[in-house]
């Protein structure tokens, strides 16, 4: 919903590069613990996801989370979410490499929309960029 | 002891954010108020888009029952359109769903509710070896040694020696209503590592049918999959057997872990069998259709309401009477142009947001005005609970034998009497007894599917009615589904091809909704009066009725938290 979905926009913008047969995209949508399996089956894990800590809209950090803990506060509506992912790795012996881009975004102002405000788009190009770099 | 107000804002591991306020008189609740502190927006999304793609969006509505949006999304549309989908159509998506029950219920019980129950950190303390026996005693599940046992004990350890609680952060450990023992909370925890491990597996079935996980995908008119045996890109011989192997696998899972799991944590907390009862009014618009949605005759679960908790009479439920389910806004953040002491059936409903809570951080929301973002729904003008307990309710009220010797079963085995299905341990109960009953029907509904493609049948979908040219100019529609939550409806109004208006009722709408202009309450509200609070500042009691529904909030309300911050506390005013 509106630049909560940066993510979900980063994803579809990425599928269309030219991206290295070993990387897979994948839209997570708002699921928790479905995505367990398919994140751990993986060595190596990029998450891309909007958070509300207060930085300006469209600041990317680079982050390396280990536990739920280290999130960024309210990276989503769902409480039981992608954070907990990360200590069901450690519970269940095997820990792949994430990192985590967290985008600044604004609590939701105006009409609801499926749409990026345009702070939010204008950065988009960088962070593809940001994110193509990091695969390599 | 003087009046306290509690406030739990927000109620951790469920979806969403729920905000309760508990009046507690000498150590028992008098008063409730259940708020949703988000709101949700599809509706308004929705509005002029292709009907055709709404299942698409409204599926996006919710993290942990993403299927059954999109299931009620293409049901709603082919009632509008009057579409009936091919036989394998409709048996894909009852696999599908009963995956969802499974999958979800497990989730819930190891992963959301069962700490409220459940103490982690005694676990650490217990005896691997009788740990061991109690399992062995109970099960023949094969994990159950006692080297088996002290290695999930040590990876615990390690776990909370790392100073990260994590997901194990928010719970009540130590406090006095913890009944286990040490030895039954390390079998507990063992089975909650296990059950991460099961999810995984289970949710392939999604991906096989529905193309990806999570978000499969569902079409209007039946399902977007092909079924040839001999080819690689289709539903084959392949991923059939693969499938029939996850559903061996469940029924295994759920009869050899959850249910003994169940059964034994129950014995020690018989005294939640009188409470938490709340409303005695209860709704299912049943499911899993065996001859076609418009044949509610032939459904697993029968469609119906059971009022006064008399289970000698099944009144029936049509939701597309205007006078039957209409939604209140009295004490809801929203306006309508009739006057907010209206109720409006929901394919004359309206979204038009209109928050005039207190601007937060704040103490307290007055209740005499709007005090949330969730609508008040109401059958003939009574308040219902919707979820499995429902289901089970009315299941047995209509005779569904296999329903009545389950619960039957059950109430002997843990020797309680009929009146302890109305409580929170019933609640918490009926989803397990669900879970047997879905595992079981997913297994007759994969029997089927392979009976129907081996007579040559392999149709998944019906061209009929997929262009707008064959519509009528507008038309209407309501699709029904039983949620692991409960009773789903979604009504829309298309006209010239495009969707004028969609309204979703959703379970938590039923369960967690604020009170009618009457000051009657619904399910959560009702629900926690007459609860015994001994630590005013854990209130455990509140939290282990409201897990007892499995709070969704993500499709009741989405996206309203105005600083973006948890308030992660209880606070005691």
């Amino acid at each position: 919903m509106g630049d909560e979905g940066v993510g979900v926009h980063a994803v579809r913008a990425l599928q269309k590069k030219k991206l290295p047969p070993h990387v897979s995209c994948l839209d997570g949508g708002t699921g928790g613990m479905v995505l367990l399996g398919p994140m751990q089956e993986a060595q190596k894990i990029i998450i891309i996801d909007a958070t509300m800590d207060g930085g300006p809209p469209g600041r990317v950090c680079r982050l390396v989370p280990k536990f739920s803990g280290d999130y960024p506060v309210a990276l989503t509506a769902h409480d039981i979410g992608l954070k907990d992912v990360l200590d069901a790795f450690y519970l269940m012996g095997r820990v792949p490499e994430v990192i985590l881009f967290a985008v600044s975004i604004l609590p939701l102002s105006g009409g609801l929309s499926l749409d990026l405000s345009p702070e939010i788009n204008k950065n988009l190009p960088q962070l593809i960029k940001t994110i193509l770099m990091e695969i390599q | 002891m003087a009046t306290k107000r509690i406030v739990v804002d927000p109620i951790t591991r469920i979806e969403g954010h729920l905000r309760v306020e508990a009046v507690v008189e000498n150590g028992v609740i008098t008063d409730a108020y259940s708020s949703g502190m988000m709101v949700r927006g599809l509706e308004i999304i929705l509005r002029g888009r292709d009907p055709r793609d709404a299942w698409a969006f409204a599926q996006r509505a919710c993290g942990v029952c993403t299927t059954i949006h999109a299931l009620t999304s293409v049901r709603t549309v082919e009632d509008a359109l009057g579409i009936t989908v091919p036989k394998n159509a409709e048996l894909i998506r009852n696999i599908m769903e009963a995956v969802l029950y499974v999958h979800d219920h497990v989730v819930h019980f190891y992963h959301l509710h069962a700490l409220d129950w459940v103490d982690v950190v005694s676990a650490l303390k217990a005896d691997p070896g009788e740990t061991s026996k109690i399992a062995q005693s109970i099960s023949s599940w094969p994990k159950s040694s006692k080297g088996y046992f002290s290695d999930v004990r040590n990876r615990v350890q390690r776990f909370v020696d790392s100073g990260q609680l994590g997901i194990f952060a928010n719970g009540y450990w130590g406090h006095k209503q913890m009944k286990l023992p040490p030895e039954v909370n390390l079998l507990a925890v063992a089975h909650y590592l296990e059950a991460l491990e099961w999810q995984k597996e289970i949710v392939k079935v999604h991906a096989i049918f529905g193309g990806k996980n999570p978000h499969p995908n569902y079409l209007v008119g039946g399902m977007p999959c092909s079924i040839n045996l001999n080819e690689v890109n289709a539903i084959n011989n392949e991923r059939l057997n693969f499938v029939g192997r996850l559903i061996k696998e469940a029924n295994l899972f759920v009869n050899q872990v959850y249910i003994p799991d169940l059964i034994a944590i129950a014995g020690f907390y018989k005294d939640w069998g009188a409470i938490g009862g709340g409303l005695e009014n209860y709704l299912s618009y049943g499911d899993f259709p065996t001859r076609g949605y418009n044949q509610p005759a032939a459904f697993k679960y029968p469609r119906g309401i059971v009022l006064d908790r008399n289970l000698n009479e099944v009144h029936e439920v049509d939701s597309s009477d205007p006078q039957q389910i209409r939604e209140y806004i009295k004490h809801s953040w929203y306006n309508y142009s009739v006057g907010d002491d209206e109720a409006l059936h929901p394919w004359r409903g309206e979204t038009e947001l209109n928050y005039t809570g207190p601007k937060p951080p704040f103490e307290h929301l007055d209740v005499t005005q709007k005090y949330s973002w969730i609508k008040t729904p109401r059958w003939r003008d009574k308040p219902m609970e919707v979820g499995p307990l429902s289901r089970m309710l009315v299941a047995y009220a209509s005779g569904v034998p296999e329903v009545k010797s389950l619960v039957n079963d059950t109430l002997k085995r843990l020797n309680v009497p009929v009146g302890a299905l109305f409580s929170t341990l019933g609640r918490t109960a009926a989803r397990g007894l669900e879970s047997i009953l879905a595992a079981q029907w997913m297994q007759e509904f994969y029997d089927d599917l392979i009976t129907n493609i081996k007579a040559g049948d392999t149709a998944t979908f019906t061209r009929d009615k997929w262009e707008p040219s064959t519509w009528p100019e507008s038309c209407q529609g309501v699709g029904m589904s039983e949620a692991p939550r409960g009773a789903l409806a979604h009504f829309i109004r298309i006209n010239d091809g495009a969707i004028e208006n969609y309204q979703m009722v959703v379970p938590t709408t039923w369960n967690a909704s604020p009170r009618d202009p009457a000051g009657r309450m619904s399910a959560f509200e009702a629900s926690l009066i007459g609860t015994p609070v001994a630590d005013i500042d854990q209130p455990l009691e509140i939290i282990r009725t409201i897990h007892s529904f499995d709070p969704c909030l993500a499709c009741s309300v989405h996206l309203y938290d105005p600083r973006g911050k948890h308030i992660h506390k209880i606070r005691v005013v």
